[in-house]
């Protein structure tokens, strides 16, 4: 090549790299002005109201002063509804971890024994995520009843919907190489599965399955507000009788737990991986 | 082209062997092999001649489009009566590998057990004792017998593959394909590793297809080479005929042929 072309050849890049950088910076520019327009008009719609809240101050301060403070001598009262949230959340997750691995092998691409399966349980896992704890609560209260119990199956449909998604996207992330030995070997599917799938997802589903009972159990600790047992009722309870010194114990206690399961999960978490 | 004068009963008989993939590409194009018991055959050629889509369809892990492969004088194309049956008389070795990383080294040589063992077993993963005893003395064959309790992925890449290899082995096959398996190595451990692979064909009488692309291996290894190029044998002799004009034949492409990496 001639230094001239070479040249020229230069100039030429140099010159597409100034066009693409515009090209880039009016787009960029036109999605800012767009974004920030609908949520300025977002906020005009829901109120959004910095002048509303400063008002409202005085009357948040009133409503802490009457819970404080905590009325500790209720405390004793709440240790059965403290044991019963986190037996909620075991179990709840339990079931859930259980339920998950079938579900999970039959909505991965590369184990699902049929597309359609593959899409039937994929809409089925998004429904379980799509509804709230609290929603799957209201249905069990009205089917098996107040009590925990209701408050476990909510628990245990939600964290299906969960872990069997990120378990699920986990087996369709494995290396091939390992499957594709299998099958050379005469492993059957499910031999394939066992012995190339499953050592190579097992960890992220063990750190998935322990950040789920984290988050159970401050789910439990929320569905006694409809009836499915726990600390929830008495929060609500005691709301709902003006009694805000118990209210004030019960967040405490709510406040504690959570801290202690984050903890504990941390703890566990790094034990094992 | 003269092919050498095989008087026993070939092992391996491949016969107007074609595959076109869905996409249309045309990976194989009626290739016709031959290969004779306890014989190590190196199969040349450059990245994208169809070396890779031609061992897969022996084991069919690739459905040939056409042509019959022939094992031992039975067909083991075209019916799909036992596949786990016909698949465990071959073992294959990979060039990545494809150890299992976070299991042992003893359980990753088991695996290549389970073509014999039922489902209900493996559930467990359980093996019966004489399974072990076969493992292992895979692995001492490989001199690896010392690492059977790491995990694959502690091993080097030359020690994975001789892992890899004693994997085949407990499958008890007649014949090993070996697909590209010294590609990921340099070239001391690539010796190394080729020497185990045809020392342990040798001694158990196991006939060896092997892949490669580079030309000094082949001579070095075997006697026999087959040369691929585009999906057609284009030289099958011994490797002292590799010449330059051979070689050219082999290598050669088109000005402006794009190649696609084989997988």
């Amino acid at each position: 090549m001639s230094t001239a072309t070479f040249e020229l050849a230069i100039a030429g890049t140099l010159a597409e790299e100034l066009q693409r950088r515009m090209r880039r910076r009016t787009k960029a520019l036109i999605w800012a002005t767009a974004t920030i327009a609908v949520l300025w008009f977002t906020a005009a719609q829901i109120g959004l109201n910095p002048i509303a809240l400063a008002k409202g101050i005085p009357f948040m301060a009133d409503f802490f002063s009457r819970m404080f403070p905590p009325d500790l001598t209720h405390l004793p009262l709440l240790r059965d509804a403290t044991v019963e949230t986190i037996q909620i959340a075991v179990w709840g997750t339990l079931i859930a971890i259980l339920l998950s691995v079938p579900f999970a092998l039959l909505g991965a691409k590369n184990t699902t024994p049929h597309p359609i399966v593959f899409h039937a349980t994929r809409l089925f896992l998004n429904a379980l995520r799509a509804i709230n704890e609290l929603v799957f609560a209201l249905i069990f209260v009205a089917a098996v009843g107040l009590g925990p119990f209701a408050g476990v199956l909510a628990i245990a449909l939600h964290a299906t919907g969960m872990l069997a998604k990120f378990c699920a996207e986990e087996i369709e992330g494995v290396d091939r190489g390992p499957i594709e030995a299998m099958q050379a070997a005469g492993a059957g599917r499910l031999q394939v599965i066992l012995f190339g799938i499953v050592p190579q997802v097992i960890p992220a589903f063990i750190s998935y399955s322990i950040y789920r009972f984290d988050v159970s159990i401050r789910a439990a600790t929320i569905l006694g507000l409809v009836g499915a047992g726990g600390l929830g009722f008495s929060l609500i309870k005691t709301m709902k009788l003006f009694k805000y010194h118990e209210t004030a114990t019960c967040i405490l206690v709510i406040f504690v737990i959570v801290l202690i399961s984050d903890w504990v999960c941390a703890r566990v978490r790094a034990r094992i991986l | 082209m003269n092919a050498p004068m095989i008087e026993v009963k070939p092992m391996i008989s491949i016969r107007g062997l074609s595959k076109t993939y869905a996409g249309g590409v045309r990976a194989l194009n009626n290739v016709s092999i031959d290969v004779a018991p306890g014989e190590f055959l190196v199969i040349l050629g450059p990245s994208g001649a169809g070396k890779s889509t031609l061992l897969r369809c022996i084991n069919r892990l690739v459905e040939p489009s056409q042509g019959q492969v022939f094992h031992n004088g039975t067909e083991i194309t075209g019916h799909r009566s036992d596949l786990r049956a016909i698949r465990r008389q071959f073992g294959m070795v990979f060039q990545q590998f494809n150890l299992v990383k976070r299991l042992s080294v003893l359980v990753n040589v088991l695996a290549g057990r389970l073509g014999y063992r039922s489902v209900l077993r493996s559930l467990f993963y359980s093996f019966p004792e004489a399974d072990k005893r076969i493992a292992i003395e895979c692995l001492a064959r490989v001199n690896m017998e010392h690492k059977a309790f790491q995990r694959a992925d502690t091993l080097s890449g030359g020690e994975q593959q001789r892992v890899a290899i004693a994997r085949a082995l407990a499958q008890q096959p007649t014949v090993i394909l070996a697909d590209e398996p010294v590609a990921s190595l340099d070239p001391k451990i690539a010796r190394q590793v080729l020497g185990y692979l045809r020392q342990v064909a040798q001694e158990l009488g196991i006939t060896v297809l092997c892949n490669l692309h580079q030309v000094d291996y082949a001579k070095e290894f075997s006697e026999r080479v087959v040369g691929m190029s585009r999906g057609s044998v284009v030289f099958e002799g011994a490797s002292s005929e590799l010449t330059d004009e051979v070689l050219h034949r082999i290598y050669y492409r088109e000005p402006g042929e794009t190649v696609k990496e084989e997988a």
